[in-house]
């Protein structure tokens, strides 16, 4: 059994709720032990860094020098704002020495900068394919799936440290080991515009009507995400951008760790399907999985 | 538009450089930053434009313009960047500086949804999502926007009515008063 920490963050804890479901059924699967990280607060998102650069550190610090003090050395952040602040504040403590002295000031309890942090596409790989092939009870051939990793997942890459930061394949090759098919797409990394979705919707509109276009022509019948703020923005508003474009996409936008629970034999029930507001219905009937 | 470059003009990104570290004045021009930004169709100075403004010291121009309002904090132009300028640091960094300029801000509504944003996780330790909506629709005075959204998510409880209280609350709330102490310091 591999331990470890987890912050779910605010979405998984209400919008991604089913990342939530799925993540928990997927990683119990296979064999990874998720500890709660104790007391955690939010990190701080886009607003932190907004606002103060010393701030939008010591959020993730904060809830980092939680996971230590429990004896936690790995953690996974599923949310790519979470994830990414999170890796910012590792880099950024290690390299500059006037930061970690301000951020000492500011704690009683010193980050010591050991807790490794990873998105759960990075420990899947890292346990290999063949450990997810072996789990595979229903091949899910039939689906061409778009994946859509999102802004900050592989950028900026100093940060990051994963994948290749223009075109990544890390979920390509998971959805691709779970049977079905991935589009080729030039819209992987694109921007969904979530920072602003509350106070400018039209770009919101537009960005991500942009990414299920591509995703249309491209032939798929689903896309994947590996982050609750796209998902709520590309599922959530796909009915607003439908009748802002005059067109018709009704594309389910399903995370990742949905598709591998459903490969693996979960009920669709349990993976929080039935959350998804572009009901999956008549491509998961299609290859009947529902 | 002639500018009169003088000593005075340097201010700008000799401050941004202190707070920031990253030096406007390495940029090129070479316009990779401004192609790549999914947000520069809606900015009335484009990324490379900023940072020529930084370098000759507009900064009115620069506030002016809002652009640092309209960037999505995606990291393309970071990325891209052949100097290696960190232009999303700069662009908070510009963000940080910007309360003497508040007047200037034709989006004063975006720094307001940071503000609320920051205020509902020194108050609950989380985000309240939809409080955060409801507050930031009545201060851009369209109270009943994104119901159609909001109205599925709530009934499939992916919104939750109420606000949720972290039990790590109270020690942030520590820590966001001693930033305010040490940043009011300097």
């Amino acid at each position: 059994m591999m331990r470890f920490a987890y912050f779910p963050g605010c979405s998984l804890s209400s919008s991604g709720y089913d990342y939530h479901l799925s993540l928990k059924y997927v990683t119990k699967a296979l064999g990874i032990d998720l500890v709660e990280v104790k007391d955690w607060v939010c990190c701080g998102a886009s607003s932190a860094h907004a606002t103060s650069h010393l701030l939008s550190i010591a959020l993730p610090v904060l809830n980092l020098s939680h996971a230590e003090k429990e004896g936690l050395d790995q953690l996974i952040a599923p949310c790519l704002a979470c994830l990414s602040r999170f890796k910012a504040a590792n880099v950024e403590l290690e390299h500059d020495a006037d930061l970690k002295e301000k951020i000492h000031q500011v704690f009683d309890y010193k980050y010591q900068g050991k807790v490794k942090v990873y998105h759960p596409l990075e420990v899947f790989l890292e346990m290999g394919l063949d450990k997810i092939r072996q789990r595979i009870r229903k091949s899910l051939k039939g689906l061409k799936v778009a994946c859509y990793y999102g802004c900050v997942l592989t950028r900026p890459p100093k940060i990051a440290q994963f994948d290749n930061v223009e075109d990544p394949q890390s979920m390509d090759s998971i959805v691709r080991t779970l049977g079905a098919e991935t589009i080729d797409w030039s819209f992987k990394t694109e921007c969904c515009g979530v920072s602003m979705t509350l106070t400018r919707s039209d770009m919101v509109l537009k960005l991500s009507n942009d990414v299920l276009r591509e995703a249309k022509e491209g032939g798929a019948n689903a896309i994947a995400v590996a982050c609750p703020l796209c998902q709520a923005n590309l599922d959530g508003r796909q009915g607003q951008i439908e009748e802002t474009y005059k067109t018709r996409y009704g594309i389910p936008i399903l995370y990742f760790t949905q598709l591998m629970g459903l490969a693996f034999g979960a009920y669709p029930r349990e993976l929080g399907i039935q959350k998804l507001i572009t009901s999956p219905r008549d491509v998961l009937g299609s290859i009947g999985l529902m | 538009m002639s500018i009169v470059f003088s000593k005075e003009n340097l201010k700008l990104s000799r401050d941004l450089q202190a707070l920031t570290g990253e030096n406007a004045m390495l940029c090129y021009q070479c316009k990779k930053c401004t192609l790549g930004c999914p947000s520069a169709y809606a900015m009335r100075m484009k990324p490379h434009e900023l940072m020529r403004a930084l370098q000759l010291g507009l900064a009115e121009e620069v506030y002016w313009s809002g652009t640092i309002w309209i960037c999505l904090s995606c990291e393309t132009c970071n990325t891209r960047c052949p100097q290696d300028i960190n232009i999303l640091r700069v662009i908070d960094g510009l963000r940080e500086m910007s309360k003497e300029f508040e007047y200037y801000n034709p989006y004063p509504v975006i720094p307001s949804l940071h503000r609320i944003f920051m205020a509902f996780v020194e108050r609950f330790g989380k985000v309240y999502e939809l409080g955060l909506a409801l507050l930031i629709n009545l201060r851009m005075l369209t109270p009943f926007k994104d119901i159609d959204m909001a109205a599925p998510m709530l009934l499939k409880g992916k919104l939750k009515p109420l606000p949720h209280m972290s039990h790590g609350a109270k020690e942030l709330r520590q820590v966001m008063a001693k930033i305010r102490k040490l940043e009011g310091a300097k």
